[in-house]
Parts: C-alpha cells; sequence; structure tokens
C-alpha cells in the first residue's frame, strides 16, 4: 500500500514537472526531425544507395524510415497527452487560480508604498474606485487583522491555458478516431473501367479523364505546367442509384460520406502481341499499367511495360518534356531469366522484336485516374480542437491576468499604503504598466486628500 | 520587356530594395551612434520601402492576375514585407528601432534572394488554384515574418547578455553593465542605450505571441487545404513535419517562458532554434528535400 503510495507520488512529481514535459516535448521534436531528414516510406534499398551500411542498417532497425508509425513516436505523444493531464490537474489549476492571500508586499518585486493623510476606511474607498475605474475586479478580505484590498484584471483568462491545452487533447482525440474508425486508399481507374472500393458499397465507373498542361517560356527556360485535371465518373452508392459527377483537383466528390480526390494521372495500353506471327489473345485482351509486366508463356522472358512517353521528339527520335499527347511511344524492357536484355522505345503501331519469335506493337493507349479516397470521422473533432487551441492561445498571449494587493496600515497623521502586483507571466512584462498605475494611485490619493 | 520598359512590379521591386538598404545602413550606424537624426531619417525609408514592397505585390497582381503567393519570388517579396510591417509596428510601440538596422537589412537581402527566383508569369498548378492559397500562405508567411523580427531581438539579446556577462567577470568593482557604464567604459555606455534585458525579453515574447498564434492557424489552415488537393489533413510530408517540429520549438519557448529560472537567456536561444528552423522549414525543404510541397518552380 505505501509501496504504491510512492509509486502514485513519484509518477506525479515527474509527470507534473513542465520540464519533464518539455523534455518530451524536446524528444517528440526530434523524431519529427528524423522524419524529416530521412525520407519516409521508401524502399529499404533506398536507404543503403542514401546512406552508409552500417547507417542504413540502424534506420531500418529502428524503423526511422516509417518513425510516424512506431509504437515510440505515438507513445511519445502519449506520454505528452498524460504529462499535459497530470500538469494541468496539479500545477496548472492551483497554480492559475490562487486565492486571496495576505503576502510580504516588499518581497514581491513589483511593489511600492506611499504615505497619504485621511482615514483608512475612506482611502480603501478610494483605492477601489480606482481600479474599479480602470476595469480592474476589487475585493476585500480581513486577513490576520489586516484589511486588504485585491483587485484582479482578466481574472477569468487565468483559464486561458486550460483551454489551450484542451484545444490539445480535442485534436489528439479526433486523430485517434481517425486510426481507429477511419481509412484511405487510392485507385488507378483506367477510361472505362469500373472498381468497387474497399470498405464501402460504392463504386465508381471512369467515364472519361482530361488533363489541360500549358507550355510557358520562363527565364530558366520551357515549363509545362498543368493546368487542370478532370474525371468525369458514374458513382454508385449505398442507395444503388447511378449519379454521374466530376472530379477535380481541390473539388473533391462525396459519396455516403468518403471524400474522393483528384490525386494523380497516367496511362495504360494495349498491345498486339503476336508468337511466331500467331496471335496470343489472352495477352492482349488487357491494359498494361506503367509498371505491368508481360511475362510470355513458355519462355524465361518478360517485357516490361517502363514508361509511357507522351510525345517523341520527331527529329531525334528521344522523349520531348512535353507531357501532352503528341507522337507517343511506350518504353518496353525485357528481362530475360531476371537479367535486362534489351529494350526500346517503340512508337505506335510499331512494332518490336522481343527475340524467340515474339513481337510485341502498341496499339493504343488510354487514360488513367489516380483517384485518392478517405473516410475520416474524426475531421469535426479536429476542426473543433484546432478552434480551442486557438482561442486558448490567443486568451493566454493576449490577456495578462495580474493581481493587486492593497494594504493599508495606519500611520502618523494618515496611513501608509502597500502595493504590490504579480501575474502570471512574471513581473518584467507587467513593470511599466504596475509603476505608471502606481504614479496614478499616488497622484489620485495625495491629490484627494490635500485638496 | 519587348518595349525595354521594366514592368511595373519590377520598378517597386528595386525602389523597395534602395529604401530597405538606405534605411537598413542609416539604423545600423544608429545602432552605433544613436545620433536622433539618422532615425528621423530610416523611418521614412522603412515606412516607403514597406509601401513599394506591398504596391508590388498588388501590380505583380494587376499584371500577372495571379496571387504572387506560390513560388519563391512572391512569398519572399511578402516575408519581407510583413517583416518590416511588423517590426515597424513594434517599433512604433516599443521604440524599437535600434534594431531596425538588422531587420531592413534581412528584409534587403531576402528581397535580392527572391529576385533571383523571379521566372516570369506562371499560371498555378492544379492543387495551388485554390482560395485557400490565399488564406493559408499570407498566414505562414506572416508567423515566419514574425519570428524573424523575434529572432532579431534574441540576437541582441544574446549579444547584451554575454557582452554584459563579460564585462561583469573583466572588473571586480563594476558587476553590471549600468556600473560599467557609470564608471565610463564605452562599450557599456552603448549597451545601456539598449532596452534592459528584462525589457527585451518582454518583447521577444510579445512578437512570438504573434508568430505562434499565426503558424498555428498555418499549419491548420493548410491541412485544411491539404484534405481538399490531396483528400489527406496530413500526410508527413516535409514541409509539413518541419512546420509542426518548429511549432514545436516556439511551444516549448511559450512554456518555458512560464518559468522564472528559464526566462531571459535561455528562452532566447530557444527563439533563435526556432527561427533556424522556420528557415529550414522555408528554404531547406523547398530547395532541397523534394515533397508535395517543393513547387519551387
Ligand atoms: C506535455 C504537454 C504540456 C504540458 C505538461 C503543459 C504544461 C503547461 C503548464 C504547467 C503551463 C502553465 C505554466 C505556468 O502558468 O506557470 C502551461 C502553459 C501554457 N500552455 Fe501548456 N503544456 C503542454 C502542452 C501544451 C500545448 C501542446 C499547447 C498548445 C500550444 C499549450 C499551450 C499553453 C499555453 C498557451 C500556456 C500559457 C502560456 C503563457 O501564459 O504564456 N500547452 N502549459
Amino acid at each position: 500500500m505505501q509501496a504504491a503510495r510512492e509509486l502514485y507520488d513519484d509518477f506525479i512529481r515527474t509527470f507534473g514537472n513542465v520540464l519533464f514535459a518539455v523534455l518530451l516535448f524536446i524528444v517528440w521534436g526530434l523524431l519529427t526531425l528524423v522524419g524529416v531528414v530521412i525520407a519516409q516510406g521508401k524502399d529499404p534499398a533506398t536507404y543503403f544507395d542514401d546512406y552508409a551500411a552500417p547507417l542504413a542498417r540502424l534506420i531500418l532497425r529502428l524503423d526511422f524510415n516509417n518513425i510516424y508509425h512506431t509504437p515510440y513516436y505515438v507513445g511519445i505523444i502519449g506520454l505528452i497527452l498524460l504529462s499535459l493531464a497530470v500538469c494541468t490537474f496539479k500545477r496548472v489549476i492551483p497554480a492559475r487560480l490562487p486565492p486571496l492571500r495576505a503576502v510580504a508586499i516588499d518581497k514581491i518585486p513589483l511593489h511600492a508604498s506611499f504615505d497619504v493623510t485621511g482615514d483608512p476606511e475612506t482611502i480603501r474607498e478610494r483605492i477601489a474606485s480606482f481600479f474599479r475605474a480602470r476595469g480592474w475586479n476589487v475585493r476585500k478580505r480581513e486577513l490576520g487583522g489586516v484589511e486588504w484590498t485585491f483587485a484582479d484584471k482578466h481574472n477569468w483568462a487565468r483559464r486561458g491555458v486550460l483551454v489551450a491545452h484542451a484545444g490539445f487533447v480535442i485534436i489528439a482525440a479526433g486523430t485517434t478516431i481517425y486510426w481507429a474508425k477511419g481509412f484511405s486508399g487510392d485507385e488507378a481507374i483506367i477510361t472505362g473501367q469500373t472498381v468497387s472500393v474497399p470498405h464501402t458499397q460504392t463504386s465508381i465507373k471512369l467515364d472519361g479523364f482530361s488533363y489541360k498542361i500549358k507550355p510557358i517560356i520562363t527565364k530558366s527556360g520551357m515549363v509545362y505546367q498543368p493546368i487542370d485535371y478532370v474525371s468525369r465518373v458514374t458513382a454508385t452508392g449505398n442507395d444503388g442509384i447511378a449519379r454521374t459527377a466530376t472530379i477535380r483537383v481541390n473539388h473533391p466528390l462525396d459519396v455516403d460520406g468518403v471524400l474522393y480526390y483528384q490525386s494523380s494521372y497516367g496511362f495504360a495500353m494495349r498491345f498486339r502481341i503476336t508468337h511466331d506471327g500467331v496471335r496470343v489473345p489472352a495477352l492482349m485482351n488487357r491494359d498494361y499499367l506503367t509498371g505491368d509486366a508481360i511475362d510470355l508463356p513458355g519462355t524465361q522472358r518478360t517485357v516490361a511495360v517502363a514508361q509511357f512517353v507522351p510525345t517523341v521528339d520527331r527529329l531525334n527520335g528521344q522523349p520531348s518534356a512535353d507531357p501532352r499527347v503528341n507522337n507517343p511511344a511506350v518504353f518496353l524492357q525485357i528481362f530475360d531469366s531476371g537479367q535486362a536484355s534489351g529494350a526500346g522505345l517503340v512508337p505506335m503501331k510499331a512494332s518490336i522484336d522481343v527475340g524467340g519469335g515474339w513481337r510485341i506493337t502498341p496499339q493504343h493507349y488510354l487514360l488513367v485516374s489516380g483517384i485518392q479516397y478517405t473516410h475520416d470521422p474524426g475531421v469535426a473533432l479536429v476542426g473543433i480542437g484546432a478552434f480551442v487551441l486557438l482561442a486558448g492561445l490567443m486568451i493566454s498571449f493576449y490577456l495578462l491576468p495580474a493581481r493587486m494587493f492593497v494594504r493599508i496600515d495606519p500611520a502618523p497623521g494618515g496611513s501608509r499604503i502597500g502595493l504590490a502586483a504579480t501575474t502570471v507571466k512574471g513581473y518584467d512584462i507587467f513593470e511599466r504598466q504596475f509603476n505608471d498605475l502606481a504614479a496614478a494611485l499616488g497622484t489620485k490619493l495625495i491629490g484627494d486628500t490635500r485638496g | 520587356m519587348a518595349n525595354g520598359r521594366m514592368p511595373l512590379d519590377e520598378v517597386l521591386m528595386i525602389i523597395a530594395i534602395g529604401a530597405y538598404v538606405a534605411g537598413a545602413l542609416a539604423l545600423l550606424v544608429y545602432f552605433f551612434s544613436r545620433s536622433e537624426w539618422l532615425r528621423h531619417l530610416a523611418i521614412p525609408l522603412a515606412i516607403a520601402g514597406c509601401v513599394a514592397q506591398f504596391g508590388q505585390l498588388l501590380a505583380r497582381y494587376e499584371i500577372t492576375h495571379i496571387w504572387p503567393l506560390l513560388n519563391l519570388y512572391g512569398s519572399l517579396s511578402l516575408f519581407a514585407a510583413v517583416a518590416v510591417l511588423i517590426f515597424i509596428i513594434f517599433a512604433f510601440r516599443y521604440d524599437l528601432w535600434f534594431a531596425g538596422g538588422f531587420v531592413l537589412g534581412l528584409a534587403a537581402l531576402f528581397l535580392a534572394y527572391a529576385i533571383t527566383w523571379n521566372e516570369g508569369t506562371m499560371p498555378a498548378v492544379p492543387s495551388l488554384q485554390s482560395y485557400w492559397a490565399k488564406i493559408h500562405v499570407p498566414l505562414v508567411v506572416s508567423s515566419y515574418a514574425a519570428f524573424m523580427v523575434s529572432f532579431v531581438i534574441s540576437v541582441l539579446f544574446l549579444v547584451k547578455y554575454y557582452f554584459e556577462r563579460s564585462l561583469a567577470g573583466q572588473s571586480v568593482m563594476p558587476a553590471s553593465g549600468a556600473a560599467a557604464a557609470a564608471s565610463g567604459n564605452s562599450g557599456a555606455q552603448w549597451l545601456n542605450t539598449m532596452p534592459s534585458l528584462a525589457q527585451l525579453d518582454v518583447l521577444i515574447y510579445r512578437i512570438v505571441a504573434v508568430g505562434l498564434p499565426l503558424l498555428t492557424l498555418g499549419i491548420i489552415t493548410g491541412a485544411m487545404w491539404a484534405h481538399e488537393s490531396w483528400g489527406h489533413y496530413w500526410q508527413w510530408d516535409p514541409k509539413e513535419t518541419a512546420a509542426l517540429f518548429s511549432w514545436i520549438v516556439y511551444a516549448i519557448y511559450m512554456h518555458l517562458h512560464t518559468r522564472n529560472a528559464w526566462r531571459g537567456m535561455r528562452t532566447a536561444w530557444v527563439s533563435v532554434i526556432g527561427f533556424l528552423s522556420i528557415m529550414f522549414c522555408y528554404f531547406g525543404v523547398n530547395l532541397w528535400i523534394s515533397g508535395l510541397h517543393s513547387y519551387k518552380v
């Protein structure tokens, strides 16, 4: 029992320490930095190309190639949230909402005192009205036989920290909902093809895809600037009704709460494939995407559809940088038992002999639209959290809760006034204002009482 | 230009750079000499440069009908304009002119660099053709601008801090800058014309308090835009991650600033680190790391 209590106390002490929280933040920052510096989600071989072998092995062993999904990355965010919760309840609330209490005026760095004539009761009233007139909230208490006046400015804003922290927690909750319940993915849809989207009852048919690209002459040469990508689709959702729609960049389509985005485009190819002059329908009646391979039956040979070249320069026969289709060709690579044995840039309708009596002729191409889909049920919460966090930041930054402590003691010929101030952000930030206030109060009281 | 005349936006850009360079020189001399006439000379120059820059951005929009935000030329220009604007506002409010030489000097440097990225008129690629561009980019760039001003003040804080410390170490008697100044040390006398360390610290905090909410809003609007363009709020793209990293650094700054023991020299260092990380996020990611955000042409 005793041991459990001590453990609990240690836990609270550690997690309630702002410096510990900062340490967690630093670790989070460093892990995030690792994610910035090391390319994420690449093929393991890439790391061996980019880094010395021991470093590459370390990166892979520590999962630095996929750091945001590692248990320790998620764990550090969990610890930060835990620390935030403990700090909020154990430190922020008690420190930010202090009770009215007596203080040793001259122990507080911002303090002033002066003597005025007049009886304490009238002076107290004057002081109260001085602060009230400037928008301060005035309360009076008798503590230990002394009459104290407390004036608070922006007292409610002491809760700004709580608001900011709550916002952060709400964002974290929203993200967790996405992790638990959301999904996303992408589909490359060939013109005319229908795909059923995983996790949903939806099917999407691509009726057509078009893109607009503008050649622009800049100071550093010709640039082909994409202007628009548009997919015309027929989407069938839960209700079974087919509806036509367009999807373009920045204008996603919503079907049953799942959003569909225009994310990329590409080309699919049809080939005429013959063996000893005889067509091979099994290989011809399908669409090949870039990266697909044609396995020639009965051989160790494959032909990879490496790249679709929209425009081949008619003068030199080389691929041009122009991404618009205008004299297209396909770049094919031939592999024999896994070894590269040849390659060729083959224009449409031209044919290439790939050996062993096989010929391949690119027949025609089709546009492919890359559609990305996402379902994120946590998004509303993240939005609310962001708003709350921002409100908390603004309250904390722009309002400075300050408390004035005023005690009045009888002095020969009148009263002695002691004045001190504390704020939630230390003393320096309030020094000028405090000096102005003390001077104005002095002038008022001395002027008033003498006059 | 075919007719040999320079377009209006480039003329305004040159006026802005000229005004900044002249203003920076005047204020740099003012920083050391404290001759008031230099300050009076520099204030109109800073204002003129800033006005010329906003004029340049508008002229650019008039000429191209594209918001000049989406490439380094446009965004750097906005960055310099907002940095100078924020500086001018703070300078009038908190008498910050002594630091102006550095702010205007940096602004002129960034502008000169911006010109090297002027590629002429370019329409935006589809993902950038969004109203979010007009919200997200100015927010993020303004936060960078605020952090640049806080960076300059942080560096001045640290210079003053270490100088005062070395003075205190040199002589046994005058234990502080003020005491050393009273004893006739000219360097110390000059240091004393700057605000006190405590005042500089409060200034840094006040400027970070402009930058951090802007960066927070910038990241949030960026996420909303990404959601609309790419279907994901957050993809850990290098730019997003670097912005988050900078945000973390400034969140650390803000928390340490609530502790008496950390406020001052240490938080000034955090602010310096924060700005370096912002610069990495701005240039490093655009120029060195390829990702969704590397739209450098
Ligand atoms: C590990 C997580 C966190 C912990 C333990 C923590 C702890 C604290 C504590 C103890 C304070 C009050 C300091 C004082 O009054 O003496 C504070 C202030 C504050 N926190 Fe946090 N915090 C965390 C994360 C965050 C995050 C992510 C934000 C969002 C940006 C945030 C925003 C604020 C704000 C705005 C203040 C007020 C600062 C000021 O008045 O200058 N906190 N935090």
